[in-house]
């Protein structure tokens, strides 16, 4: 068995670690690198608590051994905020109570930030489709979809809802 | 559990090391989550992500896909049209951006819905091993485990217009395996059936290429009494298992309906 080291960029830093064989990506963001957005649902694929930015695109990081993408770039829902300023899709499931339990919003913001950067005006159907490796078992779908329309519309129109004043804010 | 993982840059190394008895990993969708467990045998994984086997080429009507393509990657290549049902019918957006197509070749039924419809496409795979590269009708290749064997590239034509035809049946619209999967290529001439593949998923440990049904088809027009004719004869090649999606008995019961909405959409 042999331990490699594995260099990522991770939400636009270099980040080194170093990974045994069954690292995975999962794994070296919670347990390396400090970052526990990303969860431990199923390690299986199927429930997407584990959703990242993988070269920008989403993945289940459960199933991505870490040695075989070193150089790559990935992004979790740490890097979304601007300090204290909440990215419009976490502002979207914030003010649309889209949160419940909590444990697959990272997940589920990563699929909707992954969807909105490809198609800023999507349907109904197409969140679905986007968030359909997402499982919520609060089962609490209807504002977390509502909650995507609301970013999409919100990054469309340039604008945000200040969370404290509860008006919108031209950027 | 995982002993080494391997990531080579080329082709020639990956060879040598599923001739090793390393396993082939694609995009670990299927792999991974049985050695996730810290409970499975000791493995040795061979990554093919850097290997330069992903991409699409298209010659005429002849499409080459490599290997190590993501199913995403079909899902937004306009040329691969004709599979863009097929590949949004499995799993989700963030295990697609990781699944490839050669992995969906080993995946065992009810899964591997992208086997189902190479069947139907008569299409071929390029294999590489140590005494070099070979052809193999997708057909063959699924039909028995290939262990010590490389899969770098899956060719076919491109279907006629309409001449593709394709259902899944599942539990949910999205993300679901299959209950049953009719993949089909159906040529007709003056309304006659002059050609048919017929390909089913779901209803056997392996795809299932429906002979009977093809038999039943051609030679005559796609109606309502035909095709549940053909339905009827494809009964005998059917040997569904009982699972966590549905029952032998269900995935029977429900096989000519599906059959039906896949050649005559209704």
């Amino acid at each position: 068995m042999s331990i490699k080291i594995v260099n990522l960029k991770v939400n636009g830093v270099e980040r080194a670690f170093m990974a045994r064989p069954e690292t995975t990506l999962l794994l070296a963001l919670r347990e390396q690198l400090g970052l526990t957005g990303a969860k431990r649902g199923c390690a299986q694929g199927a429930c997407g608590s584990c959703t990242v930015l993988l070269d920008g695109v989403p993945v289940v990081s459960c199933l991505v051994p870490a040695v075989t993408i070193d150089g790559t770039d990935i992004g979790t829902v740490e890097g979304l905020a601007d300090g204290r300023e909440l990215s419009d899709v976490q502002q979207a499931f914030l003010d649309g109570f889209a949160t419940q339990c909590g444990f697959c919003t990272p997940g589920m913001i990563m699929s909707a930030e992954a969807l909105l950067s490809r198609n800023p005006d999507p349907t109904t159907a197409e969140v679905n489709e986007a968030i359909s490796g997402n499982v919520c078992r609060c089962t609490g779908y209807e504002p977390i979809v509502s909650a995507i329309l609301d970013a999409a519309r919100r990054r469309r129109l340039g604008t945000r809802v200040d969370a404290t004043a509860g008006e919108e804010v031209t950027r | 559990m995982l002993t080494e993982v391997h990531v080579p840059e080329d082709v020639s190394a990956a060879v040598r090391l599923v001739a090793s008895g390393a396993t082939a990993l694609g995009g670990g969708t299927s792999l991974m989550p049985r050695l996730n467990d810290y409970a499975s045998p000791p493995t040795e994984l061979v990554s093919l992500r850097r290997t330069g086997l992903a991409g699409v080429r298209r010659a005429g009507s002849t499409v080459t896909i490599g290997a190590a393509t993501t199913l995403s990657q079909v899902e937004h290549d306009a040329r691969l049209d004709v599979l863009n049902p097929v590949v949004r019918s499995i799993a989700s957006v963030p295990v697609r951006n990781l699944a490839t197509v050669g992995g969906n070749l080993f995946a065992r039924q009810p899964y591997g819905d992208l086997a189902v419809a190479f069947v139907a496409l008569n299409a071929v795979a390029t294999l590489v091993d140590e005494n070099g590269t070979s052809e193999m009708p997708v057909e063959d290749l699924v039909a028995a485990d290939r262990r010590s064997v490389l899969v770098t590239a899956v060719a076919f034509e491109l279907p006629g217009p309409g001449t593709f035809k394709y259902v899944k049946a599942a539990r949910r619209r999205y993300n679901s395996a299959s209950v049953v999967t009719v993949a089909a290529t159906i040529t007709e001439s003056d309304r006659i059936v002059t050609g048919a593949r017929v390909a089913l998923g779901g209803v056997g440990a392996r795809v299932i290429r429906a002979h009977a049904v093809e038999d039943a088809l051609v030679g005559g027009q796609l109606t309502d009494s035909t095709v549940q004719a053909a339905g009827q004869a494809g009964l005998s090649e059917l040997s569904p298992a009982d699972d966590a999606y549905a029952s032998a008995w269900y995935r029977t019961r429900v096989f000519p309906v599906h059959l039906r909405r896949a050649l005559l959409g209704r």
